[in-house]
């Protein structure tokens, strides 16, 4: 096989995006799940740059890039905020015992 | 300009929205005084729209390679029913201030109707696909959240997902076909879409064809599919003669005339319009005559009037068909508005128990009987003109068995309103007196209203010169109102509907004499007020959407973990079905 | 004249490379496995930097320095605040996915996605000249728009949500809530085995 640094790259992609699904697929935990998302979004930005390079267009990509970081981080700080408010107010990080509360 | 124009039409009414709800519950007041304003100010933007109508866009805004150009094309059919929907609109709104008077949700019920007045003009103007389905999906969504605007009571809650799934049909059927129309034509324009119409295959047009019908059948409330119109009169009267008698319900036959040009020579399509016309014009009479609660007889009425619009589309007389729209809208929000000043003033809906209110509420009597002139179609009102024309093209290029089908729903129309005319007004009272007698915002747009009454036949020929201009594929011709009224009036079709109006009127004046008749036919009308089965057919629909929606809950587990293996269940499902090379 | 080897060139490239994703994707799986959530997210932050530095390389120099100054920076920084805040329990909790499920999952789809995506054979290209301010600012300039409103509404958002905090506490609510839970746990003592580590 044919190992250069894009395939490199494309390897990580793929890498990365396993461990995020299955951080989500195992954790329980609030701050952990985004924390795991972070990693998701890592990877797709990771691709998304790799992808300007295989086509040559890495200008197009970079400013995607930019707006999928902009989305991300506020993703995380909405999350994060949540998680506080949750842990004040139920007190429990618990995804599984979060959707039993209902009303 | 008329860029401007259209954006107004459109976005004055939500901004409008917009500042209702910001303005807040605790000022009514300030809330009533910006919704009418600011109607008013979007209803004549829409009216001088009419100075601009063209058959070219007027807004292009591209939204890339898979949405296509949105573009607004104001062109006659879509400018009328914009301002339809902007000037009943905005007296409804008006007719709103005294009737919703003291209703703690004001902010609510004004950014719903105004957000559904920008979303119907837009409806009507928007010249791509997709953009006209968007703005359907928000008229449906409007008129859910209004018929359950009453949200405690589980009757309301229960009409308002009835409407929603039902005319959920016909939104599916539209983004099909637009989807279709897309992948074959290679955009979402309809002036594309006309224009190349006769170069789709064959099955692919019979597809579309029918299944835009379906979607107007559905949204119209023709039979079989209109249970939900009369179980929608649990919404705020002003509501139910915006959007159900005067407007949405408009879009169906709206979409019909709109692709009548593409659909005109695919066999058995015009003559399915035809006879879907005919029987909802004939089973929604026969409801009409049996009904006792005075809305749900109006919406009957209603399904009958859209009726013969559709009868009109199908003998291929669009311009008919838009000009009955015009009247109907007009005449039928004053018999809804009227209802809405008599419901609150006695307190009942039931029209057995009102009866004698000509003496103690003379205005509305009279308007109402204005109205009732209109839906009759005796001279001078417009709905004397617009269903005369109807018949007269049904009588030249129709078959004649439909021409007398349509003539007995003439004479079952005249039976009715007399019945409606006479249990409300006439007669003995049967319940309390009435507390007022219109209140002053009320009597505005009433009187506005009766006035159009009058008036609006006098467009008919403005609006034919519109529709020859701006339609380059209907195929109208210009026609002067006054040749138009002339050519109507020496008819003979006129002579014979007038006379069988004068015996519908007749047979209700004779009812003592006929009673033995009436007592044979008693099983009859038992039927008919069950819904003619009808109910059952429409419920079969709604609880199979429910249980469907029930089953597929099981795989909401709410829980994240299991979510996430769905989603990559999926993923490696789909990358597995390209590895064996499905 | 000495220069280094065209061949060799390539494959000291590689190795760099190699080393670098090798080693963002060691850091994932740590900060995957982490038993505190604080570490979990430093491992994060490593994971950003050294994606940062693999940005740099591929020639997309201005993600690379917001990917270092925000993705390592900010929002480490804010994790480490929220975690400081909310505390760092419960992260033990068994998951609702048996793990053999996971791993078959995860291993079967990437697996399939390296069959598919690998191997490219297009080399690092050489950067065109177009100038990235001209691209962000003209060409896409609904981007912009999108990320201003973005911004703009994660600050809302964020007031709101903190707002909220300054408000006095709804004791009863939170005591209900409690008293709801320490009933469960009772009932669960009484039929399983207790819990070692109770969530309060």
């Amino acid at each position: 096989m044919n190992i250069s640094p894009l395939n490199i790259c494309l390897l990580g992609v793929i890498g990365l995006v396993a461990a995020g699904f299955y951080g989500l697929l195992t954790t329980r935990n609030l701050i952990k799940v985004v924390i795991m998302l972070q990693i998701l979004v890592k990877a797709a930005v990771l691709g998304l740059i790799t992808a300007g390079n295989i086509s040559g267009q890495l200008y197009v990509t970079q400013s995607m890039a930019i707006t999928v970081i902009v989305a991300d981080t506020i993703v995380a700080v909405i999350g994060m905020a949540f998680a506080i408010q949750i842990r004040r107010q139920v007190g429990t990080l618990d995804t599984n015992e979060l959707s039993s509360l209902r009303g | 300009m008329a860029a401007i124009l259209v954006l107004l039409t459109i976005g004055l009414p939500w901004i409008g929205a917009l500042l209702v709800l910001l303005t807040g519950n605790e000022r009514p007041k300030l809330q009533h005084a910006v919704a009418s304003i600011i109607s008013v100010a979007a209803g004549i933007s829409a009216v001088v729209l009419l100075w601009f109508t063209s058959d070219q866009p007027v807004l292009s805004i591209p939204m890339g390679s898979v949405f296509g150009v949105f573009t607004f094309v104001p062109d006659a059919l879509g400018v009328l029913l914009a301002v339809i929907a902007n000037v009943v609109g905005c007296l409804a709104v008006i007719f709103s201030i005294d009737y919703m008077k003291g209703n703690e949700q004001l902010g609510r019920y004004y950014a719903l109707v105004m957000f559904f007045i920008g979303a119907m003009a837009g409806l009507g103007i928007s010249g791509s696909l997709l953009l006209m389905f968007f703005f359907w999906e928000i008229t449906a969504f409007c008129s859910y959240a209004l018929i359950s605007f009453d949200n405690d009571d589980p009757k309301a809650v229960a009409a308002g997902i009835k409407a929603l799934i039902i005319t959920q049909l016909g939104g599916i059927g539209l983004l099909v076909g637009a989807l279709i129309i897309n992948s074959y034509v290679g955009s979402y324009q309809i002036s594309a879409f006309l224009t190349k119409a006769e170069t789709l295959p064959f099955n692919v047009l019979v597809l579309l064809a029918f299944g835009f019908l379906a979607a107007a059948i559905a949204k119209s409330a023709q039979v079989p599919l209109h249970t939900w119109l009369p179980d929608a009169m649990e919404a705020p009267t002003p509501v139910s003669a915006l959007i159900h008698a005067a407007t949405m319900v408009n879009a169906g036959v709206y979409l019909v005339a709109r692709f009548f040009p593409a659909f005109e020579d695919v066999p058995g399509w015009t003559t399915s319009v035809l006879v879907v016309g005919m029987i909802s014009a004939l089973l929604g009479a026969l409801m009409a005559l049996v009904a006792a609660d005075l809305k749900r007889a109006l919406a009957y009425s209603t399904i009958s009037q859209l009726g013969y619009m559709f009868f009109a589309v199908g003998v291929g007389a669009v311009f008919a068909s838009q000009f009955h729209l015009l009247s109907h809208a007009i005449f039928k929000a004053l018999l809804f508005l009227c209802a809405g000043a008599v419901i609150p003033a006695v307190g009942t809906r039931d029209m057995r128990q009102m009866g004698g209110l000509r003496k103690t509420m003379p205005f509305v009597f009279t308007v109402f009987v204005i109205g009732s002139l209109a839906l009759v179609g005796l001279p001078i009102a417009n709905g004397f003109f617009s269903k005369e024309l109807i018949l007269e093209e049904g009588l030249m290029h129709g078959p004649m068995w439909a021409y007398i089908g349509m003539l007995l729903g003439v004479g079952l129309t005249a039976l009715y309103v007399s019945r409606m005319v006479f249990m409300v007004f006439y007669g003995e009272s049967h319940g309390e007196k009435p507390i007022h007698d219109g209140l002053f915002w009320m009597r505005v747009s009433l009187t506005a209203l009766s006035i159009g009454v009058f008036t609006t036949w006098l467009l008919a020929g403005v609006l034919s010169d519109l529709m020859a201009q701006t339609l380059p594929f209907h195929g109208v011709h210009a026609i002067g109102t006054f040749e138009l009224a002339k050519e109507i009036i020496l008819a003979p079709a006129t002579w014979i509907s007038i006379a069988v109006i004068v015996l519908g009127i007749g047979i209700w004046i004779l009812r003592e004499p006929l009673a033995g008749i009436k007592n044979l036919l008693r099983p009859v009308a038992r039927i008919i007020e069950n819904g003619l089965g009808f109910e059952q057919l429409n419920q079969g629909i709604i609880n199979g959407t429910k249980n469907l929606s029930a089953a597929l809950h099981l795989t909401q587990t709410g829980q994240l973990n299991w979510n996430i293996l769905g989603i990559v269940g999926m993923l490696s499902a789909l990358f597995a079905l390209l590895f064996i090379g499905v | 004249m000495p220069t280094i080897d065209t061949l060799e060139w390539a494959m000291l490239e590689t190795l760099i490379y190699g080393i670098l994703v090798g080693a963002a994707i060691f850091s994932a799986i740590q900060s995957l496995r982490a038993d505190s959530l604080l570490r979990s997210a430093i491992w994060l932050a490593g994971v950003s930097v050294l994606l940062s530095i693999v940005f740099y390389l591929l020639g997309a120099y201005q993600v690379a320095v917001i990917e270092l100054s925000v993705g390592a920076g900010l929002v480490t920084v804010l994790f480490v605040f929220a975690i400081s805040v909310a505390g760092d329990e419960g992260i033990g909790e068994r998951s609702l996915v048996p793990k053999p499920l996971a791993w078959g999952l995860v291993i079967f789809s990437g697996l399939l996605l390296i069959y598919f995506i690998l191997p490219i054979k297009a080399p690092l290209s050489t950067i065109s000249k177009t100038s990235l301010t001209a691209v962000f600012w003209e060409d896409r300039g609904l981007d912009l728009l999108v990320q201003i409103v973005l911004i703009y509404s994660g600050v809302l958002g964020l007031v709101g949500i903190l707002a909220e905090a300054k408000a006095p506490l709804q004791q009863s609510m939170v005591d209900e809530v409690a008293a709801e839970r320490e009933r469960a746990l009772q009932e669960m003592e009484q039929t399983v085995v207790p819990e070692v580590d109770s969530p309060i």
